[in-house]
């Protein structure tokens, strides 16, 4: 059988012992598809390619760090003294910011820088106890919700019924009960907060124990702890850190919504929302304005900063976008 | 069938991908004529390319690839040069029509299947309303629908999977197409339905004088249908002819592999062949032939220059080094042979 | 039929339970708060009298079939401590109208500008528009509303002369409270409709549409948009009968006289019966919309049988 070449002259300046065999490695031919993937490295790597959430996580590092350092600076006023103008032995009332008074005062002359840094250590003190005690509540019930099957329809029930209280209801009435305090009002968030976490964790058992891939894991006689830590932990981590990140917020929100109908925390205590309690008091006054101002720009960067870091993260941590 | 008209002429074709930051090459200077009233099989494994290649032909390629450089000429239109929708929009359908390979998700569920026919009357047979629905009725029924006029008010949820595939063909087939690419028309079926599915085919290229190219991995499917196979691997074609030619007188090692790979050539209670390896990472350049690695039968020259295409009959090329004169004689393999001696035995037997 | 049946006794089931529960947790609430400043002055005997006199001194369950019956008759009982012996019909009456009025209007410019904007978004998906409404998405999520409530009641007001409270006669006095209700939805609308689009995109059959040499644009709006609006109903009715309950912020804010605060003073006054009713009344809402959002998709997609099982929401 002839054959005929169809291209090229290029050919005929081959050497000729090109021609030859060349040795057939078996075990060569497997190494084409290597990958040296990690899941928390491809993580942090998606992560950091997104250029405003790394900006916003250095920023609320920064803040977070500063709040808890700032007592400790030089000239730092006290949050609840009550200033007096050593000349006149007036109390330094809805003073405008100025040398003295980095933020001014407030109507019964406190440093409102000060306050503020305070009343963020508050809030943030609250958000982040919420999201830990959902998130042990959460997986706590929704472990079970998920893995016990006879508990399965009574969990549900319940929480059917839970998620058709109106949440403000809820919250309303147990910070009446207890009367308004750090501890009773994360309590209170806590009891309206678990829903969502349990439901994931629940739906998140539910994969477990039907997805196929796990099914296949454990016929090929794949260890259970091995198993949780590979298949199961990733997601479940990803998910509870997007729910804490979001807890914040949304914490926050609430201590808002509870100082804004006067059930907030009490007035000696600072906190965001007490202080933009305050500053909506004297809002239409122009010259008072920084006092709703500041409280209001310190909210929005770290309610701003979480969210996006929340999101920003569990999009990271999602397979699909790895490299 | 070569004397015929070309239809199709695909020259050096390179398709590129943007994939995260880094750059993969589909399609490495792929070439091929179509010739008008053939069924042209493309087969190769996944990711060998077979689907990009079609692709391209209607511009239905994913936002992050491109045309790197070659030519798709169709009526004297270089397709590979076209960027706007308007330009594609006079050959999708009109000219060229797909077939996809999951019928379950090809039809939009929340709307009639025979207004889906109906769209592709509207747009392509200068036909509306009334008129329009009649002719959809009928294709229906070309296509082995029974009670059309009551299936064409039915979802798509109410038809099995080979009736769905059915209506996808519908679909295609009323945009009057010249050339259809069926890509994996029936791995998505029982394989009872798959032969009732391939003889429609062959009924309707007849009725529509349609031409088709038929992307599959299935041989079973390449051997009845097809009258020429172009084999492909790593974005390439590296074997093309008749169907006998390459079935029965393959010259390039994967299409050997490929083969042999047939459990019907399997000896009983041997262990099956398998092709040792995987296709190579084409994110990376390959130098010269990308099957190279996994071939028991390469020479040095494998590794180094990419074998252009030897003739073995005016009808059959294959791209391997094999074929050149200063190469050593190498015999395909056994089960190659023994193909070849079934085949010989099957044909005395009808006689 | 029986399916319609079956899921109307159980959504009635967690009503009951509902309500009951929220009846047995203001029965928690301290006693101080039926009297208010007068509490010191009484003596054991007057308060004990007074407790008796507003039913709460019989044993819980009394309590809670006395409830009962007079729904049944129509009668939300009396307000307590709001507006004591007004019947509560006729306190939400005037209130659930005006908040109605608002959340509807806020529900359509809500829609309007959410789809728009999300549609864009979706159309010039990573460019600028796509990056200019996720930033207003993010705020509009991370920040507490009452933040961007607050601000803008205090510069819009100056900077385009908008009246700061509400009053029936001006109507330009309902721009800013619509504006801000809207806020969020808008967000919402925009997100939901923009990750629907971006979906839809990937799917086979708008592949073989575009395959058939449909142009873009009729892909759009004959077959993606149509069926991105298939899951939207399911939240419809709930969105519109929610509207009945107010904001508490924007209602407070702009003096609306609506139901928005209701909820929040009566459970402040300790007005067992208005609280009762205004938890009956959202449950209710809550669990009808739902049903009715169930009916109003499954009328839509015509895969969705309404035999099939639901799970938990």
């Amino acid at each position: 059988m002839t054959s005929k070449k169809i291209i090229n002259n290029m050919a005929d300046n081959i050497d000729p012992s090109l021609f030859d065999f060349a040795e057939y490695d078996e075990s060569k031919s497997e190494l084409t598809g290597y990958s040296n993937y990690s899941f928390w490295r491809s993580t942090v790597q998606v992560f950091m390619k997104n250029k405003v959430a790394v900006a916003l996580l250095i920023l609320i590092v920064t803040v977070v760090l500063f709040t808890l350092v700032q007592p400790y600076l030089p000239n730092q006023k006290s949050p609840t003294k009550i200033y007096l103008d050593p000349n006149t032995g007036l109390q330094y009332r809805n003073v405008q910011p100025n040398d003295e008074f980095i933020f001014g005062t407030n109507s019964i002359g406190q440093d409102l820088w000060a306050r503020l840094w305070s009343g963020t250590r508050t809030s943030l003190y609250i958000g982040v106890a919420v999201g830990i005690f959902e998130a042990i509540v959460g997986i706590t019930i929704g472990a079970l919700w998920g893995y016990v099957r006879k508990l399965d329809a009574i969990i549900t029930e319940i929480y059917n019924v839970w998620d058709n209280i109106p949440s403000t209801v809820v919250l309303i009435i147990l910070t009446y009960i207890m009367k308004p305090s750090i501890p009773t009002i994360i309590f209170a968030m806590c009891m309206t907060g678990w829903l969502q976490m349990a439901r994931f964790v629940r739906n998140l058992i539910l994969i477990i124990r039907d997805r196929e891939y796990n099914l296949a894991s454990r016929c090929l006689g794949t260890p259970t702890g091995r198993i949780i830590t590979k298949n199961l932990l990733p997601y479940l981590v990803s998910v509870i850190m997007l729910r804490m990140a979001l807890a914040i917020p949304a914490a926050i929100g609430n201590e808002v919504f509870l100082s804004y109908i006067g059930m907030g925390l009490p007035v000696d205590i600072p906190s965001l929302g007490n202080l933009i309690n305050e500053g909506r008091a004297l809002m239409m006054d122009p010259s008072q304005r920084y006092q709703l101002f500041f409280p209001a720009a310190v909210i929005s960067v770290v309610t701003i900063s979480f969210y996006v870091i929340g999101n920003v993260f569990a999009d990271s941590a999602d397979p699909r976008n790895h490299v | 069938m070569i004397n015929n008209e070309i239809v199709l002429s695909i020259e050096d074709l390179v398709i590129k991908f943007n994939l995260r930051g880094q750059e993969l090459t589909a399609i490495r200077g792929a070439s091929l004529t179509l010739y008008k009233g053939e069924s042209l099989a493309i087969v190769g494994e996944s990711g060998s390319g077979k689907s990009v290649f079609t692709k391209s032909f209607m511009g239905l390629l994913d936002a992050n690839g491109r045309i790197e450089s070659g030519s798709i000429l169709y009526q004297g239109n270089d397709l590979a040069k076209y960027k706007t929708e308007d330009e594609w929009i006079k050959i999708r359908g009109k000219e060229i029509a797909m077939v996809f390979q999951d019928p379950m998700t090809s039809l939009n569920p929340l709307k009639k299947v025979g207004r889906q026919v109906q769209e592709s009357i509207e747009l392509h047979q200068n036909l509306k309303g009334e008129e329009a629905k009649k002719l959809a009725v009928e294709i229906l029924n070309d296509v082995g629908i029974s009670d059309p006029e009551i299936r064409y008010n039915q979802y798509p949820h109410e038809f099995s999977g080979g009736m769905r595939q059915r209506v996808v063909i519908a679909i295609a087939v009323a945009c009057n197409p010249n050339i259809l690419i069926c890509d994996e028309p029936t791995t998505a079926l029982d394989v009872t339905i798959q032969a009732q599915i391939l003889q429609l085919l062959k009924n309707l290229q007849k009725k529509y004088r349609l031409t088709i190219i038929y992307i599959t991995h299935d041989l079973g499917v390449v051997a009845n249908v097809a009258d020429r196979i172009a084999v492909m691997y790593a974005g390439d074609i590296i074997e093309l002819g008749l169907s006998e030619e390459v079935f029965f007188d393959p010259k390039h090692p994967y299409t050997w592999a490929l083969l042999s790979s047939l459990p019907q050539l399997g000896i009983k209670g041997e262990a099956l062949y398998s092709i040792k390896g995987t296709p190579p990472n084409l994110f990376k350049e390959i130098k010269g032939d990308a099957f190279a690695p996994r071939n028991p039968h390469a020479l040095k020259i494998d590794f180094e220059e990419r074998p252009p295409y030897f003739e073995v009959s005016p009808t059959h090329k294959a791209r391997t080094w094999l074929l050149d004169p200063r190469a050593p004689k190498v015999e395909p393999p056994l089960l190659i042979q023994k193909m070849k001696e079934m085949e010989v035995k099957r044909g005395e037997g009808i006689e | 039929m029986k399916y319609i049946l079956i899921r109307l006794s159980r959504s009635l089931l967690t009503l009951i339970i509902v309500v009951t529960v929220v009846f047995l947790l203001m029965r928690m609430m301290p006693i101080e708060g039926y009297f208010g400043a007068s509490f010191d002055k009484l003596d054991e005997a007057q308060k004990t009298a007074k407790l008796n006199n507003l039913g709460l001194l019989d044993p819980w369950y009394i309590q809670l079939k006395n409830f009962y019956t007079d729904i049944l008759k129509g009668d939300l009982g009396e307000s307590i401590t709001y507006r004591p012996k007004v019947a509560i019909t006729k306190i939400l009456g005037d209130k659930l109208i005006t908040s109605i009025r608002f959340g509807l209007a806020s529900l359509a410019v809500s829609l309007i500008v959410g789809l728009s904007l999300g549609i864009v978004m979706a159309r010039f998906k990573g460019k600028f528009w796509d990056k200019l409404g996720t930033c207003y998405v993010v705020g509009a999520n991370a920040v507490p509303a009452v933040i961007y409530y607050l601000l803008i009641q205090v510069y819009f007001t100056d900077i385009f002369k908008l009246p700061l409270l509400y009053s029936k006669s001006d109507p330009k006095s309902w721009i800013l409270p619509v504006l801000c209700l809207s806020l969020v939805n808008i967000a919402y609308y925009a997100m939901w409709i923009r990750r629907y689009m971006v979906d839809e995109l990937n799917k086979d059959y708008v592949r073989l549409a575009r395959a058939k040499g449909l142009k873009n644009k009729d892909i759009m709006t004959r077959h993606v948009m149509r069926n991105a609006f298939v899951p939207m109903a399911q939240y419809l009715p709930a969105s519109i009968l929610y509207t009945v309950s107010g904001s508490i912020y924007v209602e407070s804010l702009f003096s609306i006289p609506g139901t928005g605060g209701l909820l929040v003073t009566a459970i402040q006054r300790q007005d067992n019966t208005l609280v009762q009713a205004l938890v009956l009344l959202y449950s209710s809402i809550g669990i009808v919309g739902l049903m009715l959002g169930d009916i109003l998709m499954a009328s839509f997609d015509p895969r969705i049988k309404l035999s099939q099982e639901g799970g938990s929401r």
